[in-house]
């Protein structure tokens, strides 16, 4: 039923980013406002608009006033005035002044929102589209909930900037504005007069917003303390009960809960001092008004009708200021909130050229690494001077301990993180290839993989942006081992995993996770220690469509057991971010060294489980 | 940050409940006192500000158009004590409403958290903590915002509109009966923006809540959405959501701006017929003629109508949200503990002695068993050490005997006697339970030790931590025991948390004792640490353990191997290995696991090559 502008389509395409003013140095914008007026494309004659509505809207609310007191000394108190008709006149006239009113104060009402609305649509939009964009990098030092409460909370903020702040504070301008100036054409000693405690009013308010929104945030802390004891409380529950500590918790809570008691009776206190002494200043400012107004009224230097006139306008001056601090406090909340915002869009996205024609086409999977080292920290390289050749096709197994940089240096090939030395791929320098080009063309199977909660279908066909059909999905789902497991759920492939669906186990993730990639069949294959969760019933399953996945395919396997490495064309392997032995297994077998160690290790154990058993 | 980002919001969608309301108002009792002082001041404000607008029209007509300078600067005088008046009225509601709002909150979320502690373990396994935790944060704080300045704004309104219309009757009644069917346009008016207005809302934070659901998942999840060249895809899908959003809140700011206008327009007709019918009768000599001051009067009565009104439909929107909160929060008030003490039962003074189970059946939802049939008998300070899948039922047959649980059918008896004819604090007071996750909270370690036994003194508590191996790692602390473990012990490793939650248990000397062993690897220093306070809790008492590692398993008296919630092996370490059964298979897996790892950690110090094998 609401007209529904089309504008908010178009926002899209605007390229928040560019409108940010940083300081890398200092990690600050360098002017926030401009930079809030810079989101503001599209939005600025609209909003423009809305302020000057504000204007008229301040203006029809005098007139009306004044229209009170013209009826007062050119109707009632003028005998040769023809009453009925006037009075219609003037009822019909105020009547006319409300509708005004209120249609100025309707548009802009609805214009701010537009605006605020609109642009945090915008921001909205950009920065789910930004994020995404930005490298592993920066994701990798981002946590999660302060990115998120960056883009919720602070976006919010930004609308409210907009929609109440900066059109409030106009407003109360304005208000003071047209009314004051009312007041001066009225009589300007008695407008003068008026205002004394306007300036007053106004820095009082400003610092006890102030001091409200330190009482505010104490609250708030106290309030999280509060909830903290509740969560620690409500998650340790079978620690609570085993120890039958029912009493000491509640004691705990007593306590914290009589503190958040004692916070919010003294954050209200504050606010039961501030507007009954700001009341009882204005109260005194009105009367005294009234009592100058009255005594010129009576001795002939204003009208009647002036009196009312000015009776009724003096409020609308001191009232509005009480508010204007609680407006400028939340004006500076709301820069801080631009602040965390432009901090992310200041961020450079990383280029994935997916309009760039790649130097080959038809990749083999020739890869030759020489001189690479990389560091995710500067100062602190995680691979050290790595060089290796991959011919197409063939299978290279990477064997080490926990951090000693196989994760990192497979994470290489898509182009995750910048590298220094050189990668070629079929001869061409890996950074000629776009990213987007690289990434279609490279697949990785990972430990722990991330599932999205949608449907399994969903998840198996997420790699590949064409349609695909209900036959191929399966045939996936077969080769992975995992189709009877999606069988077994209530709506098969439609069933939603996680939070709101199926909760999948390590080993079925896994599966479903290597269908994914099975379907969007790349050139190059990377298994990141990818069956570590299936049992080894089921890997020998999967162990078919793996054989077929490798075959022909440049393929990389990072893994725990001899047994999964042994079959490699090439071993490499690993410490402290460097190659310390490479060759296949039988070349390794023959050398003296950690591979021989580790394969004479897993002997010895099942000699002693061997040994275990036999003494039972 | 709660992780529930995806947490929909719950809307009421039913009538008004009388029932619920009275009980509503019955949180007011207690401070009967303070909620008759607010009403009053409330009332009283809302008088005093109708009388300051008589004492303005009185200074008009009596001042100023009968030139004496006396009679006004005598009104203004009296305008100047009732703002003082006013004053006192609007501290006094202020100081009393926003006090009384605060001690409902906090008797609410008192009545609630103890309430929480009486409630059995099934409830809180099907009950989410994230609900939990709105019932007694956002609920609370919506009904006591009722009761409070709901009811103070009603309050207002009321006495206001009342006042208001008593004194234009006063002045001129004919001409307040022309002004008075502009109280049921506004309220209605009122009402049905108030309506529109929050269903806008509701939607818009249904929305948000999704937006925020799909920034969780896109940021957890960007690093696959970049291996799969995906950041173009999720874009059309998340721009419906940010457009669903744009709507619902751009309507509901329509409805609000639109609200205002609509309001002050139908005043405005009101002020109108006054200014029509009123001026006619100006100083006409006919009684109930009227003054230009009255007329004054009339017209700011009716202005200042419109605020309260507003007020008004503003609550009566939000007594719906207070009364699904109040309907929630009873509902959990009203939940009884399922498991409770009997009316006979006793404490025995000890749980020392057999434990058995006697055809136990359990389950947790009727068309899922978890255990069938269940019989075991468990000698007094034997050690069992629990095997098996997971999902098989082990946690079960522990929750059973810590008795968070009870069983459906069959018996489970502490030294031949059912242990429902025992107290809960009988047995809980008397065992010592360590989780696989273990949970501390905020605070030292000290006093997270001494949750095991308050009255505990310093030393007791060191000692424990030392029989537990807990006290060395402490000690490297700089701050040793006073050093805090952070939020849900955040700043300690779980190793160290492991440690800590033994000594909690050590020191509170139980008589029975229970463990869900970690499954995540903890260095081998720790492990042997973990170990040696295992075996100072063990000692002579009944254990129960849920076993990961070998080392346990093999030290305990007797091995159980649990599946589909029955025993399928049962037997020493030897006995079950010669039957090459499940036992056996899980063995030989664990040893080859086990041992690996233990090569490498070995090994690793010394920088030995084989420290990067596997």
């Amino acid at each position: 039923m609401t007209v529904f502008p089309d504008h908010a389509a178009t926002s899209v395409n605007f390229n928040v980013k560019e409108t940010i003013v940083f300081d890398k140095e200092t990690k600050k914008s360098t002017n926030r406002l401009m930079g809030l007026f810079r989101l503001m494309p599209g939005y600025r004659w609209r909003y423009a608009l809305a302020l000057v509505m504000q204007f008229t809207e301040a203006l029809s609310n005098t007139l009306a006033l004044v229209l009170l007191g013209f009826m007062v000394d050119q109707v009632l108190n003028n005998p040769a005035a023809n009453l009925v008709p006037a009075l219609v006149l003037v009822a019909i006239v105020y009547v006319l002044l409300a509708i005004l009113r209120g249609a100025f104060s309707f548009t802009s009402g609805a214009l701010a929102a537009q605006t605020a609305e609109g642009i945090a649509l915008r921001v909205r939009d950009y920065l789910f589209d930004h994020i995404q964009h930005l490298n592993f990098a920066y994701h990798d030092k981002m946590k999660t909930g302060d990115l998120i409460q960056r883009v919720t909370s602070d976006i919010s903020a930004v609308q409210r900037f907009f929609q109440e702040q900066a059109i409030g504070i106009g407003r109360i301008m304005l208000l003071f504005l047209v009314n004051f100036v009312a007041l001066l054409i009225l009589n300007w000693a008695l407008g003068l007069f008026s205002v004394i405690v306007v300036p007053i009013i106004a820095i009082m308010s400003v610092f006890f917003f102030r001091r409200v929104s330190k009482a505010w945030d104490a609250f708030q802390d106290q309030e999280g303390k509060l909830s903290n004891v509740l969560q620690e409380n409500l998650s340790a529950v079978r620690v609570v009960k085993a120890f039958a500590r029912q009493d000491y918790e509640i004691n705990k809570f007593e306590h914290e809960n009589t503190e958040r008691f004692r916070l919010g009776v003294a954050f209200m206190k504050l606010h039961a001092y501030f507007w009954p002494i700001t009341d009882f200043i204005t109260g005194v400012q009105m009367m005294a008004g009234f009592m100058v107004g009255g005594l010129m009224a009576i001795d002939g230097q204003i009208s009647v009708g002036t009196y009312i006139s000015y009776v009724a306008m003096i409020g609308w001056i001191i009232n509005p200021m009480r508010n204007l601090g609680r407006l400028i406090v939340q004006v500076s909340t709301g820069l801080v909130s631009y602040d965390r915002l432009a901090e992310i869009m200041a961020e450079d996205w990383e280029v994935l050229g997916k309009d760039k024609t790649p130097p080959i086409s038809d990749i083999k999977g020739h890869l030759v690494f020489k001189n690479v080292s990389f560091e995710y920290e500067p100062g602190k390289p995680v691979l050290h001077d790595i060089s290796f050749e991959v011919k197409a096709g063939q299978t290279v197994a990477l064997l080490g301990s926990t951090g000693s940089g196989k994760t990192s240096l497979v994470s290489l090939l898509p182009r995750f993180y910048d590298y220094s030395g050189s990668i070629t791929l079929d001869g061409v320098e890996l950074d000629e290839y776009p990213r987007h080009f690289l990434r279609a063309n490279i697949g990785v199977v990972e430990q722990e993989p991330f599932l999205f909660s949608r449907s399994i279908r969903e998840n198996i066909t997420y790699g590949v942006a064409r349609e695909v059909s209900d036959d191929e999905v399966e045939r996936a789902a077969r080769a992975a081992a995992v189709h009877e497991v999606i069988l077994s759920f209530p709506e098969g492939y439609k069933t939603v995993v996680g939070e709101r669906g199926v909760t999948l186990s390590g080993g079925q993730k896994q599966r479903t996770a290597l269908a994914r990639t099975l379907l969007k069949n790349p050139r190059i294959l990377i298994l990141d220690d990818a069956t570590s969760s299936v049992d080894t019933e089921t890997e020998s399953q999967i162990r078919e469509a793996l054989d077929t996945l490798m075959s022909n395919r440049t393929t990389f396997i990072i893994a725990h057991r001899i047994q999964s490495v042994m079959i490699a064309d090439q071993i490499l392997v690993m410490d402290k971010g460097r190659i310390v032995q490479r060759g296949t297994h039988e070349q390794l077998m023959r050398e003296d060294g950690i591979y021989r160690q580790t394969y004479a290790m897993q002997a010895q154990i099942e000699t002693e489980l061997e040994m275990e058993l036999m003494h039972v | 940050m709660s992780e529930h980002f995806g947490f929909e919001e719950e809307e009421f969608q039913g009538s008004y409940n009388l029932r619920t309301l009275r009980r509503i108002g019955t949180l007011l009792i207690p401070h009967w006192r303070a909620t008759i002082t607010f009403v009053a001041a409330i009332a009283f404000v809302a008088i005093v500000e109708a009388v300051e607008t008589l004492l303005v029209s009185r200074a008009i007509d009596e001042g100023i158009k009968a030139g004496s300078a006396d009679t006004l600067i005598q009104t203004l005088l009296m305008y100047g004590f009732s703002v003082v008046l006013l004053a006192s009225g609007v501290f006094v509601f202020i100081y009393v409403t926003g006090r009384l709002g605060q001690q409902v909150q906090y008797d609410l979320r008192k009545k609630l958290f103890n309430h929480l502690q009486t409630l059995s373990l099934a409830y809180y396994s099907k009950t989410p903590v994230g609900w939990i935790m709105s019932r007694v944060v956002s609920d609370s704080e919506r009904i006591s915002d009722l009761v409070s300045w709901g009811l103070l704004d009603v309050t207002w309104g009321t006495v206001n509109i009342i006042t208001a219309l008593l004194f234009m009757a006063l002045i001129n009644w004919q001409l307040m009966l022309v002004v008075l069917p502009l109280v049921p346009v506004l309220l209605i008016i009122a009402t049905w923006f108030q309506a529109r207005i929050i269903v806008g809302y509701r939607d818009s934070r249904k929305a948000n809540s999704k937006i925020t659901g799909n920034y969780n998942e896109m940021i957890t999840g960007v690093r696959v959405i970049k291996a799969l060249n995906r950041e173009e895809s999720s874009l059309d899908e998340f721009g419906a959501l940010t457009r669903q959003m744009y709507h619902s809140s751009y309507n509901a700011a329509w409805y609000s701006a639109l609200f205002m206008p609509s309001v002050m327009i139908a005043s405005s007709m009101a002020v109108g017929a006054v200014v029509i019918m009123g001026g006619r009768q100006v100083e006409t000599v006919v009684a109930g003629g009227m003054s230009v001051g009255q007329i004054q009067a009339f017209i700011s009565f009716i202005t200042f109508m419109m605020w309260p009104v507003m007020e008004m439909a503003r609550v009566f929107a939000s007594l719906q949200h207070a009364i699904a909160s109040a309907e929630r929060s009873f509902s959990l008030l009203d939940t009884h503990a399922d498991i409770v003490n009997r009316p006979a039962a006793v404490d025995p003074g000890t749980i020392m002695g057999d434990i058995v189970f006697e055809n136990v059946n359990f389950y947790y939802d009727e068309k899922k068993p978890v255990l069938k049939d269940f019989s075991l008998h468990v000698k007094a300070g034997e050690t069992i050490a629990l095997v098996g899948e997971t999902g098989g039922g082990k946690s079960t047959i522990v929750n059973l005997v810590c008795r968070f649980y009870e069983p459906r059918n069959g018996r489970i008896l502490f030294n031949g006697r059912d242990y429902t004819e025992l107290t809960m604090d009988a047995i809980h007071s008397r065992i010592g339970v360590v989780l696989q996750t273990p949970h501390l909270f905020s605070g030292s370690i000290l006093e997270n030790i001494r949750y095991g036994r308050l009255d505990a003194s310093d030393d007791e508590v060191f000692e424990a931590a030392k029989l537990a191996g807990a006290h060395e790692f402490i000690t490297t602390f700089e701050q040793g025991y006073q050093t805090d473990v952070g939020e849900g012990g955040g700043l300690l490793s779980t190793g160290q948390k492991q440690l800590i939650s033994l000594a909690r248990a050590v020191l509170a000397k139980p008589e029975l004792f229970v463990m869900d062993e970690a499954t995540s690897s903890v260095d081998t220093l720790t492990e042997a640490l973990i170990q040696k306070g295992m075996d100072a809790l063990m000692d002579g008492r009944t254990s129960f353990i849920i076993a990961h590692r070998l080392s346990t398993i093999k030290s305990a008296d007797r091995i159980v191997v649990i599946e589909g919630g029955r025993i399928k092996e049962m037997g020493s370490h030897s006995e079950l290995l010669r039957q090459k059964g499940h036992y056996y298979n899980l063995y030989t897996k664990q040893f080859r696991e086990e041992r690996e790892a233990a090569y490498r950690k070995e090994y690793a110090p010394q920088g030995e090559p084989l420290a990067a094998g596997l």
